[in-house]
């Protein structure tokens, strides 16, 4: 009798001391009492892995990581892309299935979501004493926290902002230091580039790209003292008169012919060549296209002011990115974190974001020598003081899905003659009950 | 009995690599799927059990009936051409001549590109602004101003990606019925015109009914083909607009990943896929009676 009752104990004894071991991984490092003190250089050796989205940020994720890889040759990060629409299920797939990289950079927007499902590693206690997190982009460190645990810092900044061709301006007859400060204004030069005519449009509306929207539609909406997004169940979305308006407002200005017929199709994949073409009076676009305008179209002139709403003076802006997480699963959670004190170190954000004209992810190194002698970098900048960054757990199905209602909304707003009351109030069911969900 | 023994176990051995691979590709993530579509899971959080929840949510989801129905409508359009373009281009180069053989590997190398590269393709050739297509009708004098060929439209964007898979996969059916259509005994061909048949009717009497099972096979492979669309919708139209583009298969997979619904997108699939083998079936008994 006890020889047969050994053997299941010493199994079961076994199986508790398995288990234990292959907890251990997954345990918080927040928990993990002793970890080492943060270092801008890698604390182990041998590669890590790390996971980006594909689109405009390649060019500065790749100097933040060949600057990163030159300075510690012996934990070199390779960095594998991701297509951006594929971003959510493949890092959903790979914690599934394990195969999770040692950290990754994740569009904003998405991090509560993997936040709320604590598939990220929480590293409260390894960072939030740093001094560099006191400046850090409010927008970021927003949605890197949930239920007041931090789980990542930002890995770069996008905001939106009005940009405005300077050439048109004067052949129009508008004076190109005086940029539109409400929507009338806008519509009022748009009126008058358009007017040029020989295929010139005063504005550019992308009708088929619901991110391209929420960048640079959304924040007319927020200027005009609108809410957007369903935060969670029970939230209203679409809150305010300046939804309507907005609404109204671009309604006329495709009607006036203030935009291009092509803009139409626009699905998010020229939507960075527009600005650039020479031929679009005012755009709402993203701080990447200085560089991106001044490539594609050295001669143009061009400046920057902030998105604007219906009063005069009133402007929003959207602080879009990506922040640096460690999903859990993750063996290099101490070189992670290196990596992040690395990206916020003054020297990064001075001699690598700064020199490469992307905006810095710390309001404090703003002042400096390479933004001072570019004052577009200056004006996009300002955006920073007046962006949100929307906080939802269902973001995709809300506002990024080419199927979802923010899309259906302002497609019908801007195409169609339907009652905008109907278009808001359908949008408006749809998203509440998917927030419900 | 011990030979009749080593017999099965030598039968089953010769099974074995063939019935590893059914019970792993397909057995199994068969069971996975059901199993996932009576679930609440999204891949980051553990499985709930919802019982048929997410098949009573389907049938109430318009969109997903819309996305069927469009689907249907992209099949009934596209496979016809397939077919009978397929058929007519087979008729044109059977014959074994230099040009003839030359045209036929013209049609055929698209096949081997993949879906989604020739989809990436059309859509800058029918793009509104940098677009061939729009540049040469303009250039033809036939259009005046460019055409929004995709995402705004929901009848041209289907015709201008029906457009492109045609081009794309023409060339499959046209081996197919080359092969069948060289596989005709020559004496027959040489009866029928010592009989004074003329070439439509050789084809319609002689060529056609010794060709039918290929026909019917090529159909088969179109339909469940173009009832799985889904890159050329993904890449060119996103299922725009206002979601009349959408194909069933984008429809689960955006339910699927980009929403992380696992369990509907599995409950979606799995009505796709039944619906699937109705046509199948009625298409596998349609062959056995011509066969027969």
């Amino acid at each position: 009798m006890r020889s047969r009752l050994r053997w299941p104990i010493m199994l079961a004894a076994a199986t508790l001391m398995l288990a234990a071991c292959s907890q251990g991984k997954d345990e918080t490092p927040s928990s993990t009492a002793k970890a080492p003190a943060a270092t801008t250089s890698c604390a182990g050796s041998g590669g890590l892995t790390m996971w980006e989205r594909s689109g405009g940020n390649k060019q500065m994720v790749d100097m933040l990581v060949a600057a990163w890889n030159a300075k510690n040759p012996n934990c070199k990060i390779k960095l594998t892309y991701i297509p951006h629409t594929e971003m959510v299920g493949k890092i959903a797939q790979g914690i599934a299935s394990g195969e999770v990289p040692d950290l990754m950079g994740m569009d904003l927007i998405y991090a509560p979501q993997f936040e709320k499902a604590q598939q990220l590693v929480d590293l409260t206690d390894r960072i939030s004493g740093w001094p560099e997190l006191k400046t850090a982009s409010k927008g970021h460190m927003t949605v890197a926290t949930f239920e007041n645990r931090l789980y990542g810092v930002p890995l770069y900044a996008d905001v939106s902002a009005l940009f405005y061709n300077k050439d048109l301006f004067k052949k129009a007859g508008l004076d190109p230091d005086k940029p539109p400060t409400s929507l009338a204004e806008v519509r009022e030069d748009a009126d008058k580039i358009t007017a040029l005519g020989g295929g010139i449009k005063g504005y550019y509306l992308p009708g088929n790209c619901a991110g391209c929207n929420i960048f640079t539609v959304g924040p007319l909406m927020w200027a005009s003292g609108a809410k957007i997004e369903a935060a969670g169940p029970g939230d209203e979305p679409l809150v305010g008169d300046g939804v309507k308006q907005v609404l109204q407002w671009t309604r006329d200005m495709v009607k006036a012919g203030n935009v291009h017929e092509g803009d139409r199709t626009e699905n998010g994949e020229t939507f960075h060549l527009q600005f650039g073409s020479g031929k679009v009076g005012m755009m709402g676009t993203g701080n990447f296209n200085i560089t991106l305008a001044r490539q594609q179209n050295p001669k143009m002139d061009f400046g920057i002011t902030l998105l604007p709403g219906m009063a005069p003076s009133s402007a929003a802006s959207f602080i879009g990115g990506d922040l640096v997480v460690v999903p859990k699963g993750s063996d290099r959670v101490d070189d992670a974190v290196n990596f992040m004190k690395f990206l916020l170190s003054d020297e990064v954000q001075v001699e690598v974001y700064a020199k490469a004209l992307n905006l810095t992810t710390r309001s404090d190194m703003v002042e400096n020598k390479y933004f001072k002698a570019e004052p577009l970098v200056q004006d996009v900048a300002k955006a920073l003081t007046v962006g949100r960054t929307p906080y939802t757990l269902t973001f995709f199905e809300q506002i990024n899905s080419p199927q979802g209602p923010w899309l259906k909304m302002l497609q019908r707003a801007y195409y169609t003659d339907d009652n905008l009351d109907s278009v808001i109030s359908d949008a408006k069911a749809a998203m509440k009950s998917i927030a419900n969900e | 009995m011990y030979r009749s023994r080593r017999s099965q176990l030598i039968g089953i051995a010769y099974l074995a690599p063939a019935l590893v691979f059914v019970l792993a590709f397909t057995a199994y993530p068969l069971v996975q799927m059901t199993w996932m579509s009576f679930h609440s899971w999204s891949l980051i959080t553990p499985a709930k059990y919802v019982g048929l929840a997410n098949y009573r949510r389907a049938f109430a989801d318009d969109q997903f009936w819309v996305s069927f129905a469009f689907t249907l409508k992209y099949t009934a359009i596209i496979t016809p051409l397939l077919i009978v373009g397929g058929y007519l281009l087979a008729l044109l180069t059977s014959e074994s001549s230099r040009l003839r053989r030359i045209t036929r590997t013209t049609v055929f190398i698209p096949v081997v590109i993949g879906l989604g590269v020739s989809s990436l393709l059309w859509y800058w050739l029918f793009s509104t602004d940098f677009g061939l297509v729009n540049k040469a009708l303009t250039d033809l004098g036939l259009i005046s101003k460019p055409v929004l060929w995709l995402g705004v439209d929901a009848d041209r964007s289907n015709l201008a990606i029906i457009a492109s898979v045609v081009w794309k996969v023409i060339g499959f059916g046209m081996i197919l019925f080359v092969g069948a259509i060289q596989a005709i005994p020559r004496e027959i061909t040489e009866a029928s015109l010592v009989d004074g048949a003329s070439y439509w009717q050789r084809v319609a009497r002689v060529v056609l009914p010794l060709t039918l099972r290929t026909v019917l096979v090529v159909t088969l492979v179109s339909v469940i083909g173009s009832l799985l669309a889904f890159d050329q919708f993904y890449i060119m139209t996103a299922g725009q607009p206002q979601n009349e583009t959408a194909t069933s298969v984008f429809y689960v997979y955006l339910n699927s990943f980009p929403y992380l619904k696992l369990g509907y997108g599995a409950a979606l699939s799995i009505i796709l896929a039944l619906t699937i083998l109705v046509f199948t079936v009625v298409q596998l008994l349609l062959t056995r009676r011509s066969h027969a």
